[in-house]
């Protein structure tokens, strides 16, 4: 089998030539990759994914607070809340695990890099939320409560295939974004981070629902044309603001993506280009605007102030 | 010239602790990896932050993730977030040494925006590492000792300090068949020719003592260190 792409053309044309699940073939090419088995990869994969699990409970357990004070435990804050516009419950569960995860990250918790830190809660969040909401109800968790707005229940390794094929998808699409363009804010700006982290979650979530290969990059490309253009200008130079309430917006991005792509709504440009787009909008920004905290939020007079606050402490 | 066979591992991963992937988790990788090289406790370190560090160091966590990999800590362990605290913990136990850290104003034009040097010394023997986090928790050692390098910590590697002559490279890579030791790349550097040079060898697979020894025993030969893999 030939494990070598560089664009989503050619990573479809092996799958659909072979053929085989996009997830299986993620799995033999890290194997080929790595020269480990299958099983050891799937082991190191669930070891990963159960870190994820574990910072989403602490982020929903108790209030994150950053030693900046920017980080203020708003995923708490969003749980308690009777959430009267988005009434979906996965909707509203993605939004404040996506944010959970975030936070832990910036309190200096333990998370995975997804594609970056300051991205990580996004895929995540998306995914567990998914599983608590829709997988619970075919038995898949018996510990789930999937109406329950409270902590997420512990859930250790190893996983179901259909879980670990989520992460394996919303990786293909990070693969393909980092070998197309970047995934490093400094090199990007946030485009690269949370926007290619709401595509990785759209190609993960469009897998849960069911969409064929194709239908979900179509999905990933909806998700990561509407973060063309995000820049990284984060105050302080601290990954916290703008990007931990960021990842909940992207998380949401991710979800009308995939509602979208289900409706049989194309992308207009295909994922290839979409990704092509963003390698030279991120090319053309400034670097004030590349994580450099020079510019954007960073100069407003309360992100300076905040600056000069942490300076001074 | 487009990237290939990115990992799943490179997009999901590092498991490590926050906020940053380059400002905490990179230099908590270079600083175990250090560490690591170094063996023993050392008696004293230095650490310099340079570029986008030398500014944001202290806000991103560089310095706990410094302090907690020279302390032998993982970059996954959430003790890392406890920083100057560990050190004292360590001083108590016997266990710490003076670590001292340094924002550089200077960047050098051709050192990625993003690097950090470390200079750990005992009585009779210096180890001075210079690395980059080149994003999303990826490092990239680029000069040990003097000797340019360009490692990952991705793999196994062996650096063999020698003196410059004919058919050292030759002998080190019988050595490492012969023990049915897969090389993945080799490299080979030196100061001036037919002085001192320095061969940087990656392997598939841990490296065993008797094959150091092996090595480390050939006449032209100064000094063998090993680099583990991260492994993680």
């Amino acid at each position: 089998m030939k494990f070598r792409f560089l664009s989503f053309d050619e990573l479809a044309e092996i799958v659909e030539s072979e053929p085989i699940d996009a997830e299986s073939f993620a799995l033999k090419r890290e194997a080929f990759i790595s020269g480990k088995t299958e099983a050891g990869i799937e082991a190191e994969l669930d070891r990963r994914i159960a870190v994820t699990r574990k910072a989403l409970i602490r982020g929903l357990g108790e209030p994150q607070r950053s030693r900046s004070g920017l980080t203020d435990g708003a995923a708490v804050k969003l749980a308690a809340f009777p959430s009267p516009l988005v009434r979906d419950g996965l909707f509203a569960r993605a939004l404040r695990y996506s944010l959970a995860i975030n936070e832990v990250n910036a309190c200096g918790g333990k998370v995975v890099s997804f594609p970056t830190a300051g991205s990580s809660g996004i895929v995540p969040g998306s995914i567990w939320a998914w599983w608590d909401s829709r997988a619970s109800r075919a038995s898949r968790t018996p510990s789930a409560d999937p109406d329950a707005s409270g902590v997420p229940a512990a859930l250790d390794p190893p996983y179901d295939p259909l879980l670990r094929g989520a992460f394996l998808n919303a990786s293909l699409a990070g693969i393909l974004i980092a070998q197309g363009a970047t995934l490093a804010g400094s090199e990007g700006g946030c485009q690269a981070e949370c926007g290619a982290a709401g595509a990785m979650a759209a190609a993960a979530l469009g897998y849960l629902q069911g969409l064929p290969l194709r239908g979900r990059f179509d999905a990933a490309a909806l998700s990561l044309k509407n973060s063309l253009g995000l820049v990284c200008d984060p105050v302080a130079g601290l990954v916290e603001v703008p990007c931990v309430k960021r990842n909940a917006f992207v998380a949401a991005n991710a979800l009308v993506a995939v509602e979208l792509a289900m409706a049989g709504i194309r992308s207009a440009v295909p994922f290839d280009e979409v990704v092509s787009a963003m390698k030279s909008i991120g090319d053309s920004l400034p670097s004030s605007l590349r994580e450099s905290a020079e510019g954007g939020l960073a100069m407003t007079p309360t992100g300076l102030a905040c600056k000069r606050r942490l300076e001074e402490s | 010239m487009p990237k290939d066979n990115v990992s799943v591992f490179d997009i999901l991963g590092p498991v490590m602790i926050g906020p940053s992937s380059s400002h905490t988790a990179g230099v908590a990788r270079i600083a175990f990896l250090a560490r690591r090289m170094f063996g023993a406790k050392p008696d004293r370190a230095i650490v310099r932050f340079y570029g986008s560090f030398s500014t944001t160091w202290k806000g991103h966590g560089s310095d706990k993730a410094a302090i907690a990999g020279l302390l032998g800590i993982s970059p996954e362990d959430e003790a890392l977030s406890r920083g100057a605290a560990l050190l004292a913990e360590a001083d108590a136990r016997g266990e710490g040494f003076p670590i001292q850290l340094v924002g550089e104003a200077g960047l050098h034009p051709s050192w990625h925006p993003n690097t950090v040097v470390f200079e750990l010394e005992s009585a009779g023997r210096t180890l001075r590492i210079r690395a980059a986090s080149v994003g999303g928790g990826s490092i990239r050692i680029e000069e040990i000792d003097g000797y340019r390098v360009n490692l990952s910590g991705e793999l196994d590697a062996l650096l063999v300090h020698h003196h410059d002559e004919i058919g050292v490279i030759a002998i080190v890579s019988h050595i490492l068949a012969a023990n049915r030791i897969n090389i993945a790349a080799t490299s080979s550097h030196r100061k001036e020719k037919g002085d001192e040079a320095m061969l940087v060898v990656e392997t598939d697979g841990a490296i065993p003592p008797s094959v150091l020894e092996q090595i480390q025993s050939l006449p032209p030969v100064y000094a063998v260190v090993r680099v583990p893999a991260l492994g993680i």
